[in-house]
């Protein structure tokens, strides 16, 4: 991989640094000596998912830098422990963003806690989650070696997908080295309309909207009000402006901003907060609490129940699965079926024979 | 590596036990399916021996075309338990040998579920068999105004089972994603027979995304029985520019300069001139037979954006040196300017009995230097080459013409294949952007990519298959396979895999 | 592809010809995405490209079995698959040597021999055909018990009348333009309002209608039954019956059955090795044209709003949307005409009639045929019309739903 001039070459940092062998040699120590290490970058997410079993941490921040960025490729590449700061400071530079929004939960996020948990942001529905960006990325496997899977290019289906893999997976199939990622132009206008109506009525439109070519690139719901923004070129934003109606939202970036990183009320205010991922069409859900809804109805936030049994068994017979963010739960995580388990194990055993990475990070069986 | 290597080497799995003999596989099937559903005469069999890449063919042992899910359980248990490898096939028109049947396995057909289960407008998703043809999903929605987004040049016939295997993607990937970008949830029958759901109904699942995993694994973990794919509101407008040009070399810039301007057309593909004169024959799309090349560009969205930005692919393209631009002035010329594009591969049947086609990708910014080195290679090979390619995914498909009644054509068309692949990757590029590895491109697979990395594909296939039943000899090769290329075969004067001993 | 032809066949002409057809097909399988009954059964042997495998094996030598000839049976012959080759590959003329060459090689049961012999020699025959027919419709309330799917075979007595001797329509003015309308076999006695429709519209419109008597069957149904040398006598006799005609001038051979069209607009094609007729079959294939074909050429004023906006789905028979060199303007025509044309999904599909296919392979055909219907009357239209006798007859037989030639549609104008 070559170091490319981006068009802004001055932000050569000295703290770019690529220590991949220095870690691996860690990985492969601990592989010999069976020690379960726990994989640490700006640990803005450490609240997500179990907090682990391993008692020594592997820091991977210290290898950080973008690899490779240029433009007109429509790819980065950079090393996980990067600050997600810098590397979209870099692409705004250029016109240019991460599509799928990633929320930060905390200034030290790093790209590979982004995508390690796979969070993604408003856009979701719209333009895809961390996973779908995902080209190509290095990593270290359970033995401390060093490979490489998917590249640089748009498309590549040579091998398994296990690039993508590693997204979502919370370091358990490998420590992530370096990620490339697909970006996008950043849409020329934006614009953000808000409407009164209840959460029934914002089921149905959302529904509805989702049928039509709008150029909607988010959608959200919380007490009583749906916001809905719109982008690309201006001359289609403000055609679906006047065609949508509503009324327009001033400082529409920061609130944005503030549903990404969860700074709304209604999360701020939580004690017991659940993310509820359903069908967008599901119906208003029959249980108790406050909720707002995001993703165009797919995701359903719930504050104020710590009834995780009870959240569990609804959410599942809506063919969704219930994640707690804040409260306790015997499993934070959805619990996984009998023979979904039995195949997650085997896969992690594939990657990771000594159990090594993250272990009990996910679910306490692996 | 070494350790990692000699811990997974696949190859030991190579010499099985000797499984049961025919008779037995038989009655053991027929004593769970209907026995016409069952074939196993050479006569019936025949028609199975190759998918859509002729040039490899094996006769199966037998054939089973089952029609329900319960069938194909039944199926993959008598195989797993008699040790008999099973190659999945939708509807046979995969490019890379990814269905080429074996000689001591069952060929599982797909292609009796051609049934689209359920359309769900309120969540834009439909729920179809794998059988079903990727078009007939969108014709089956069509009227709701949704669509499925892939469309592989093959979607008329190819089907959405095939599509998931492969991760295929087709001319509008650039803007929306791939095979994988665009399902929801899986339902695979696994080796021993077991249902399992992959994915769900919301937009993510708990734990391992084995819905990426699945897509593009070429049949070698799991055979996928229902497919539930998400749909998208058709857009409210979609302009094509069709673009000429009298060099290569500017189409390619052109390419580049209109993603660096910031658009992302929905499509973006190039022809040169012996795919334009091939293609125009059969579809009469107006493609200037005069062209070194051409380009495709589609612009979709709000119609106020589309006219814009068509507008700025215009002015672009003008400053690139096109020497023609016309745009579509409605949808049936828009389609007309497609269907060319569409029937691209096979319309080479016309000027030349058979064709290879190759699916390399590469930075786009390598596109002229590619494509310039592809003619180089093809002068050095003696063998003719047209260019018909994703131009926009710098997705490249040179089609090696030849003519495989010609002893030793075929042989020499392969070495001209590997040279490409070799010259993508060189380009920091990838051997197969979308129709997969299947057995096309297994001996480049070695140069693609290190020992450790197939080993470790190898270690994911056995936590799936580890008695390698499910589509063995494709998509990720032995590293027994490797170190015998590597004998004949070094890459960049280095020798792949020192470490193992040479045969 | 590659192919490998025995040294026997390799340079026979129809060896050379399979050959070269063979040659460009690339495998790719667009082409099962239009078969019918590949959509029916999903088998590859069921579909174009399997059945190019079942000849292309049986041209390398394999002794083909009933199974082979069974799925070659099951072709409708539709032609969906030419017009979806990117490649163009000529599959129907291939697969009538691949069935000739497995008929050589194979003896069908006694079952099937007695049919498709009762096929040839009384279908094929218009007396003989028309004296059956009558007989059938007789016996019709006999239909009981085992007999009664019979009765779906026969379609409804209809005034009719054999002619015997040339019959000319004469135009009401003498424009001293003249056409030939080929009759064909089947036609007069079952379908007579067809062609008697034709011929006064035609003559209204200033041109003389001729149907010589020594025309009959287009050789169709022999060529389909593999009696590719008893359909060649068929074309001989025709070319024979209208040559004189020809060279008096007469502009076209208009055919409303457009199975029988595509048959006849192959006669070049099929007698270019017959030093005798080949000339004159090639001049009768292009003077060759489907009814609609010929009215759109002309003016058509006076069929302004007859229809009155009644709604009719029309089903264009395969043979007129596939076989090159028939253009198809039913649906122009009758929109012009004043009738509300429904839309109506998978048109491309056949009916499952195709020639003697409804007789030879009822479940088939009968599956086919449901599928055609749902589809025609989806929108509840008030008719349903087509343009080849044999869709004519196979889809009345199972619906409630009117259904008639287009022409009879234009009735009130001629």
């Amino acid at each position: 991989m070559t170091l490319t001039t981006s068009r802004d070459n001055t932000r050569d940092d000295p703290r770019d640094n690529d220590i991949a062998e220095s870690l691996a040699a860690a990985v492969t120590e601990a592989f010999e000596n069976s020690t379960p290490i726990a994989i640490r970058g700006g640990d803005t997410k450490a609240f997500l998912g179990e907090s682990g079993s391993a008692e020594q941490s592997l820091d991977i921040t210290g290898h950080r830098g973008v690899v490779s960025y240029e433009p007109g490729e429509l790819v980065i590449t950079a090393r996980a422990g990067t600050p997600l700061a810098d590397i979209e400071r870099t692409l705004a530079d250029s016109g240019q963003a991460l599509a799928f929004e990633p929320p930060y939960f905390g200034d030290a996020a790093t790209l590979g806690g982004t995508i390690a948990t796979n969070l993604a942001g408003p856009a979701r529905p719209f333009t895809g989650a961390a996973r779908d960006f995902v080209l190509g990325a290095r990593i270290i496997n359970g033995r401390g070696e060093i490979l490489r899977f998917g590249g640089e290019v748009m498309k590549n289906v040579a091998g398994y997908d296990l690039s993508r893999l590693m997204a979502g997976a919370f370091g358990t199939l490998g420590v992530l080295l370096d990620v490339s990622l697909k970006v996008l132009p950043r849409p020329r206008a934006q614009v953000t309309q808000r409407f009164e109506q209840d959460q029934t009525a914002a089921i149905q439109n959302f529904c509805q909207l989702g049928r039509k070519p709008w150029p909607i690139t988010a959608s959200y719901w919380e007490d009583g009000t749906t916001y809905l923004r719109l982008a690309g070129a201006s001359s289609s934003v403000s055609a679906a402006q006047k065609s949508l109606g509503g009324e327009m939202l001033s400082d529409d970036v920061a609130f944005w901003r503030d549903v990404r990183e969860q700074q709304r009320p209604l999360f701020t205010d939580a004690k017991s907060l659940w993310r509820l991922s359903v069908a967008p069409a599901t119906p208003v859900l029959d249980i108790a609490g406050t909720t707002a809804m995001d993703w165009g109805g797919a995701l359903r936030w719930l504050a104020g129940n710590d009834d995780e049994q009870g959240i569990r068994q609804r959410i599942s017979q809506h063919g969704g699965h219930a994640t707690v963010y804040r409260g306790q739960a015997s499993s934070r995580l959805h619990p996984l079926s009998h023979s979904m388990m039995a195949v997650h194990t085997r896969l992690k055993n594939a990657l990771d024979p000594a159990g090594i990475l993250n272990p009990g990070r996910m679910y306490a069986d692996f | 590596m070494n350790q990692a290597a000699s811990l997974f080497d696949p190859a030991e799995h190579a010499e099985r036990a000797s499984p049961p003999d025919k008779p037995t596989i038989i009655a053991a099937l027929q004593a769970q399916l209907p026995a016409e559903m069952i074939l196993t005469e050479a006569e019936d069999l025949r028609p199975f021996e190759c998918d859509g890449l002729s040039a490899y063919r094996q006769v199966p042992m037998i054939a089973v075309l089952p029609a329900t899910i319960e069938q194909v359980q039944a199926t993959m248990r008598v195989c797993h338990a008699m040790d008999v490898p099973v190659v999945a096939r939708g509807a046979g028109t995969g490019l890379s040998g990814g269905a080429l049947p074996l000689d001591n396995g069952v060929l599982l057909s797909l292609a009796k579920f051609n049934r689209v289960l359920d359309i769900d407008t309120q969540n834009r998703r439909a729920t179809v068999q794998p059988g079903v043809r990727n078009l007939a999903i969108s014709e089956a929605v069509d009227h709701l105004d949704l669509y499925y987004a892939p469309d592989p040049s093959s979607q008329i016939a190819c089907s959405i089972g095939g599509n998931v295997a492969e991760n295929s993607g087709g001319v509008h990937c650039l803007k929306y994603g791939l095979t994988t970008h665009n399902i929801l949830q899986l339902e695979i029958v696994t080796v021993d027979g077991e249902r399992l759901t992959l994915g769900g109904a919301s937009l993510d699942s708990p734990g391992y995304d084995l819905l990426a995993l699945m897509t593009g694994s070429e049949g070698l973990l799991g055979v996928i029985v229902e497919v539930v794919v998400k749909l998208l509101p058709k857009p409210e407008l979609a302009k094509v520019a069709m673009v000429a040009f009298d060099d290569v070399r500017a189409a390619g810039d052109a390419v580049a300069a209109i993603i660096n301007a910031g658009c992302v057309p929905a499509g973006l593909e190039m022809l040169d001139s012996p795919a334009i004169i091939a293609t125009e024959e059969f579809v009469h799309a107006g493609y200037p037979l005069d062209a070194a090349a051409i380009l495709l560009c589609e612009v979709d969205g709000p119609a106020a954006e589309v006219e814009e930005d068509i507008e700025r692919v215009r002015e672009i393209v003008a400053g690139c040196g096109a020497t023609d631009v016309r745009i579509s002035r409605d949808a049936t010329e828009r389609a007309l300017f497609w269907a060319g594009r569409k029937a691209a591969f096979p319309a080479m049947g016309r000027i030349s009995p058979d064709y290879y086609c190759m699916d390399g990708t590469i930075p786009r910014k390598a596109l002229a230097d590619v494509l310039i080195g592809i003619g180089e290679l093809s002068k050095k090979y003696g063998q003719r080459v047209a260019n018909v390619f994703h131009a926009g995914d710098g997705n490249l498909h040179p089609l090696i013409l030849y003519d495989a009644n010609n002893p030793g054509e075929l042989e020499n068309t392969e070495a001209f294949g590997g040279a490409i692949c070799e010259l993508c990757l060189e380009h920091g590029g990838t051997i197969t952007g979308e129709h997969g590895v299947g057995v096309e491109k297994i001996d480049q697979m070695c140069v693609q990519f290190p020992a450790a990395e197939l080993t470790q594909f190898h270690a994911v296939k056995a936590a799936f298959d580890p008695r390698t039943l499910l589509n063995p000899g494709k998509a990720v090769p032995t590293l027994h396979r490797c170190a015998e290329f590597g004998a004949m075969h070094v890459h960049n004067g280095q020798v792949p895999f020192p470490e193992l001993e040479r045969l | 592809m590659q192919t490998s032809i025995i040294d026997a066949i390799r340079n026979t002409p129809d060896g050379r010809e399979a050959n070269r057809i063979l040659r460009a097909c690339t495998h790719c399988g667009f082409c099962t995405a239009t078969c019918p009954t590949y959509q029916l059964t999903g088998d590859e042997r069921d579909g174009p490209r399997g059945r190019i495998y079942l000849v292309k094996q049986v041209l390398e030598g394999h002794t083909p079995t009933a199974k082979t000839q069974h799925h070659l049976d099951r072709c409708l012959t539709c032609r969906a698959c030419e017009t979806t080759c990117p490649s163009g590959v000529e599959y129907a003329k291939l697969a009538d040597i691949g069935r000739g060459l497995v008929e050589q090689q194979l003896t069908r049961p006694r079952r099937e021999r007695l049919l498709r012999w009762v096929l040839r020699h009384v279908v094929a025959h218009r007396q003989r055909f028309a004296l059956l027919l009558a007989l059938g419709q007789a016996a019709r309330p006999l239909m009981i018990g085992r007999l009664a799917s019979l009765k779906s075979k026969i379609p409804p007595r209809r005034a009719s009348s054999v002619p015997s001797h040339d019959r000319i329509g004469h135009s009401a003015a003498s424009s001293g333009r003249s056409m030939l309308l080929f009759d064909g076999c089947v036609q007069p006695s079952a379908t007579p309002h067809t062609n008697a429709a034709a011929t006064r519209l035609l003559n209204r419109l200033g041109v003389r209608v001729i149907t010589p008597t020594g025309a009959g069957c287009c050789g169709a149904l022999s060529q389909h039954l593999s009696y590719r040398d008893e359909a060649l006598d068929y074309a001989r006799a025709n070319i024979d019956a209208w040559w004189p005609h020809i060279r008096a001038g007469a502009e076209a051979i208009i055919v409303s059955a457009s199975g029988c069209g595509a048959e006849i607009v192959e006669y070049g094609y099929l007698l270019r090795n017959d030093p005798a007729y080949a000339e004159r079959a090639a001049r009768v294939s292009a003077l060759t044209r489907d009814l609609s074909d010929v009215l759109a050429a002309e003016n058509l004023s006076r069929l302004d709003d007859i229809g009155h906006g009644q709604s009719v789905a029309y089903h264009p028979p395969c043979t007129l949307q596939n076989a090159p060199h028939l253009h198809d303007h039913v649906a122009e025509i009758l929109t012009q005409a004043g009738y509300t044309l429904k839309p109506v999904a998978n048109a491309h599909l056949c009916c499952g009639s195709a020639g003697s296919y409804s007789l030879l392979q009822p479940e088939m055909a009968g599956a086919l045929r449901e599928n055609k219907l749902r589809s025609l009357t989806a929108e509840n239209p008030d008719v349903i019309v087509t343009a080849n006798i044999g869709c004519q007859m196979h889809l009345e037989s199972a619906t409630g739903v009117p259904v008639r030639h287009w022409i009879e549609l234009l009735e009130p104008a001629a």
